[in-house]
């Protein structure tokens, strides 16, 4: 009896004794840290093909691109710059790639170019480029990845500084006009005064910042505005032109009044 | 009396300093590359296989494959930020930040950028340059490198110890468990393009009467 019960105390005595697993220890003194310069060395030597071969392509591409372009295709080019009628060649030329860069769909006549990486959107000198549409080995149309969104050229307009401008400030309206749906007035102010830098002479932008000031309560500077809106609008011109007239009537209308308004608050 | 003190007091005094003349003080150099481990914590042992394991890492990830290919063969531009040591230990990062940067560099597969504080300094130089140096010997502004990629990481440590006393004799186990963590960031876009992770567990043992 006695026996079997110092075998069941023993067997519950191990039973509850932890599980030790002894790890042999990966390093001990006097061991070596390997060196990291065969990871260096095959890095290097990687890299070195690498630029090797990207090199020799490149300038392939820049040959290629540079024969017989058209005098503009040829600066935009050098410049780094996509243009309008560009061929695939000199798109690669543009933006420093090589075909690797990109994913190149063809339909037809129709050929389009996207980043062939999502994380690494190749790039010219403008901006990161989201697309290129080719119509008979001749680019049409190519958009740039910015800040308000994906902005489209397809005409040679449009690639000018003044184009840019004008793209840019339409999509910071857009954004004014988001802002000001939503009541986030600071913010709507904010856009709207970058595209009065952008486009100086849109007078809807100088009444949408007076009617966002006067939402704010801010009632001297939205008087300001009204009466800038009114100024700019030249009234006896529009009157000539029964067409600008009418689609402005109303804002017309409406700054009218709130000046009356706003000037009887602010004596 | 008074000599049989003397003589005790001179006697002691002089094997004092036969024992101090004795003492056992050895210092050899040893090659940087040995594993010496004494009290446990970090050391340049842990600073040597983090760089290894990070540059290993970072030198064979796809992120810089991927990079060449979508600008033709270009290297990625990289600025080395700031490593954070939030673990308990005062840890100077750089030893292994320094040994990643100069691997990044000797193996010319990554463009290293000068970080923030050595880049006013280079300014100041260049200003200085363009008021007092020949003119054709002056470096000309505007020409800096944009990174695109900002290395940063930290350093993070959580401890476990435990003291057990048997018979009147003291036992400490310790653990300490280290994790360094690297990111290269997109400038542009805040995307994180590689990620690198090391981890040291380390096992500390003080038996009492060294058994």
């Amino acid at each position: 009896m006695n026996r079997y019960l110092m075998i069941g105390s023993l067997i519950a005595l191990v039973a509850c004794v932890p599980k030790k697993v002894d790890e042999q220890p990966i390093m001990q003194n006097n061991d070596r840290v390997p060196d990291a310069s065969a990871t260096v060395a095959a890095a290097s030597a990687q890299a070195e093909r690498d630029r090797a071969a990207a090199a020799a392509a490149r300038e392939d591409i820049q040959a290629r691109a540079l024969a017989g372009c058209a005098p503009a295709i040829c600066d935009a080019v050098v410049r780094g710059e996509l243009a309008i009628g560009m061929n695939e060649v000199q798109v690669l030329a543009a933006t420093r790639t090589t075909e690797d860069a990109w994913a190149i769909r063809q339909a037809g006549p129709s050929t389009v170019m996207a980043p062939g990486d999502e994380r690494v959107v190749p790039s010219d000198f403008v901006g990161n480029v989201a697309m290129v549409q080719l119509a008979d080995n001749r680019v049409s149309r190519y958009a740039y990845t910015e800040a308000q969104g994906i902005r489209m050229v397809d005409n040679p307009a449009e690639a000018t500084t003044e184009g840019r401008a004008a793209a840019l400030a339409e999509q910071l309206e857009r954004e004014g006009d988001e802002f000001a749906a939503r009541g986030d007035l600071d913010a709507a102010l904010d856009r709207y005064d970058r595209v009065s830098v952008l486009v100086p002479s849109d007078p809807m932008i100088d009444y949408k910042i007076a009617a966002v000031l006067d939402k704010a309560l801010r009632p001297y500077e939205a008087l300001i505005q009204y009466q800038l809106f009114l100024h700019r609008l030249n009234l006896e011109t529009i009157e000539a032109e029964g067409a600008a007239a009418a689609q402005l009537a109303e804002a017309i209308a409406l700054a009218q009044q709130r000046i009356v308004i706003l000037e009887r608050q602010t004596r | 009396m008074i000599n049989r003190s003397r003589a005790a007091a001179a006697a002691l005094v002089l094997g004092a300093v036969v024992l101090a003349g004795c003492s056992n003080k050895n210092v050899s150099r040893i090659e940087p590359d040995t594993v010496t481990d004494l009290s446990g914590s970090w050391n340049d042992t842990d600073s040597r296989l983090v760089a290894n394991a990070l540059i290993q890492q970072s030198l064979t990830d796809p992120w810089l494959s991927r990079y060449t290919t979508g600008h033709g063969g270009e290297t990625p531009a990289v600025i080395v930020g700031s490593f954070r040591n939030r673990s308990s230990e005062h840890i100077p990062v750089n030893t292994f930040v320094n040994d990643l940067e100069n691997a990044y560099i000797n193996s010319g597969a990554v463009t290293v950028v000068a970080s923030d504080a050595e880049r006013d300094q280079i300014r100041a130089e260049r200003e200085d340059q363009q008021e007092y140096a020949r003119a054709d010997s002056r470096a000309r502004l505007g020409q800096e490198l944009g990174a695109n990629y900002v290395l940063q990481g930290e350093l993070s440590s959580i401890e476990d110890e435990e003291e057990t006393t048997r018979f009147g004799a003291t036992r400490k186990e310790k653990i300490v468990f280290y994790q360094v963590d690297a990111r290269l960031v997109d400038l542009e876009s805040n995307a994180v393009v590689w990620s690198g992770q090391h981890k040291i567990k380390k096992y500390i043992e003080r038996k009492p009467f060294g058994l």
